[in-house]
């Protein structure tokens, strides 16, 4: 009897990173690496060609030095939108159901302004507004830059305003009123019921849309950035055109690809993990 | 314990209640019972607040609670309740579903609580299922693991909305068994139900409520047995066939 009720009561914790996660992860990249080995054959190019990384061919257009401060420049605009749109978006989803209403209605605008227009037509306009809004004294000659990964960051938090809606809408009126019931502030019931009920729902599409505005950080070269994207653009441009080495086009846009899906798939892990903390037992999905 | 007086509550043009008066004594089991739509619920929700009456006092042990300077929070502290539909918090275990409460309400230590939450676990029969989620349990094991949430605030009453209701009829018997061991207990209780073996073997005292008003009160055996209203008559003679 004691070991019964020992064993019935011992705390279960699931493992966040199991030996199947590592083996999915690995199954990943040693895809992506074959899927590259593959076309470097059919298509007739080396990856390490140095003629691109070493810039001997290229003269003024060094790859290599552009390729890592690109890359840098990527991670600090996706560190930059990344939170910004989390924080739009949550902030903004809640808005839509909170028990105070005069803000539902604008969210509602805001969200069909943003989901309505094209990004790039969005970080065109805010570079161009940045100036002229902001007192001369805060204007840098970064402003333009800042004022688009803004605007991108609004534009992806209006798809995650609606997803936290619908993860907050998920939560049954009855798993309030119980933590009501319990004498919990409106806080406390945030806290501790609704929210994590509502995140457990919101975490899956979350992801998907992380995924997207990391890739749509490159964007931002339409107003001038040189981030990963910018920077090759205007190595291709060298390339095709002074150089006329086309193959070298396939060995950059190879890695700066290679890139953004290293970037992609640790983000998507990460949510993986983050959902698994969440994971509710009895509440799975269907296996079909 | 618990007064009710004059109440009224309104939602739009909807006149749900209309003037409850209602007394309940420390250690007595009410029962609620009336058709559907006759305001039971509502009166339920007046005297915790989760529903706000529009006229008319609520005391708890002679204080009057629907006043803007007490918190509703410290009113629901003192009265428990236990829903028609269970609302187990879906993403706790049963033990955490129990713990919940004295842990961030009352700020208990996790220990402290977490004992006292198998004591309670223990006593509706569920200590080994303490570590399961709610969808890993029957009805009617989720409606005790509500009960033994409710209790885990030491709460001075417990109100009862239809806790039997929404349950396949094998599990209702673990259910009311549970409710009677707590009355004979001495917890004061108000029971919406239409449990006619439980009103008549466990209340002091049924009431009959019928569009927003209470028709007639009184011993279980009288109100079933010689119902003085004409619609308690024909209400009573529906659930008992």
């Amino acid at each position: 009897m004691a070991t019964v009720e020992a064993e019935a009561t011992r705390t279960e914790t699931v493992p966040l990173i199991t030996s199947k996660t590592v083996i999915r992860a690995v199954e990943a990249l040693v895809g992506a690496i074959v899927f590259v080995v593959l076309i470097q054959y059919v298509l007739r190019f080396s990856l390490f060609d140095p003629d691109l990384w070493s810039g001997a061919t290229l003269r003024q257009a060094n790859y290599w030095p552009r390729f890592v401060d690109g890359t840098k420049t990527s991670l600090f605009y996706i560190s930059l939108t990344l939170p910004i749109s989390v924080a739009i978006g949550f902030f903004l989803g809640w808005a839509r159901v909170a028990r105070f209403k005069a803000f539902s209605w604008p969210v509602a605008v805001y969200v069909d302004f943003f989901r309505g227009v094209p990004p790039l037509v969005i970080i065109i306009f805010a570079s161009l507004l940045g100036p002229k809004l902001l007192p001369p004294r805060f204007i840098t000659p970064d402003t333009p830059l800042l004022m688009g990964a803004l605007a991108l960051a609004m534009h992806s938090g209006a798809y995650q305003a609606e997803i936290f809606r619908a993860g907050f809408q998920s939560v049954s009126r009855g798993q309030l009123e119980a933590a009501q019931a319990l004498g919990m502030r409106p806080g406390q019931a945030m806290q501790s019921v609704v929210l994590p009920q509502a995140l457990r729902l919101s975490l899956p599409p979350l992801g998907n849309e992380f995924a997207v505005l990391i890739k749509d950080t490159s964007l931002l070269y339409v107003i001038g950035a040189f981030d990963l994207f910018g920077w090759s653009l205007l190595t291709g441009q060298t390339i095709a055109i002074d150089v006329g080495r086309l193959e070298l086009l396939f060995t950059m846009w190879t890695s700066v690809a290679l890139v953004y899906f290293v970037l992609t798939f640790a983000v998507t892990r990460v949510m993986l993990l983050v959902e698994r903390r969440f994971h509710a037992r009895g509440l799975e999905a269907l296996s079909i | 314990m618990i007064q009710v007086e004059g109440v009224h509550k309104s939602f739009g043009a909807l006149h749900v209640l209309r003037g409850i008066n209602l007394d309940v004594s420390r250690g007595e089991v009410l029962v609620v019972i009336g058709p559907s739509g006759s305001g039971k619920s509502t009166l339920l929700r007046c005297i915790n607040l989760l529903v706000e009456p529009d006229a008319g006092k609520v005391y708890i042990e002679g204080v009057q609670v629907n006043r803007p300077e007490i918190r509703p929070e410290w009113v629901r502290q003192q009265v428990g309740m236990v829903f028609q539909s269970f609302n187990l918090f879906t993403h706790m275990t049963a033990l955490e579903n129990v713990m919940l409460g004295p842990l961030k309400v009352k700020g208990i230590a996790r220990e402290t609580a977490e004992q006292k939450a198998k004591a309670l676990l223990a006593r509706v029969g569920l200590a080994a299922k303490a570590n399961a989620y709610p969808a890993e349990l029957s009805g009617g094991q989720q409606q005790r693991v509500a009960i033994a949430r409710a209790l885990a605030m030491d709460p001075k009453a417990i109100l009862f909305d239809e806790p039997t209701s929404a349950l396949d009829p094998e599990y209702i018997r673990e259910v009311l068994d549970v409710m009677t061991a707590l009355a004979r207990e001495g917890m004061t209780m108000i029971v919406v139900t239409h449990e006619m073996g439980f009103a008549s073997g466990v209340a002091n005292r049924v009431v009959f409520m019928d569009a927003g008003v209470i028709l007639e009160e009184g011993h279980p055996e009288e109100v079933f047995s010689h119902p003085k209203h004409e619609r308690t008559r024909a209400f009573v003679g529906k659930i008992l066939r």
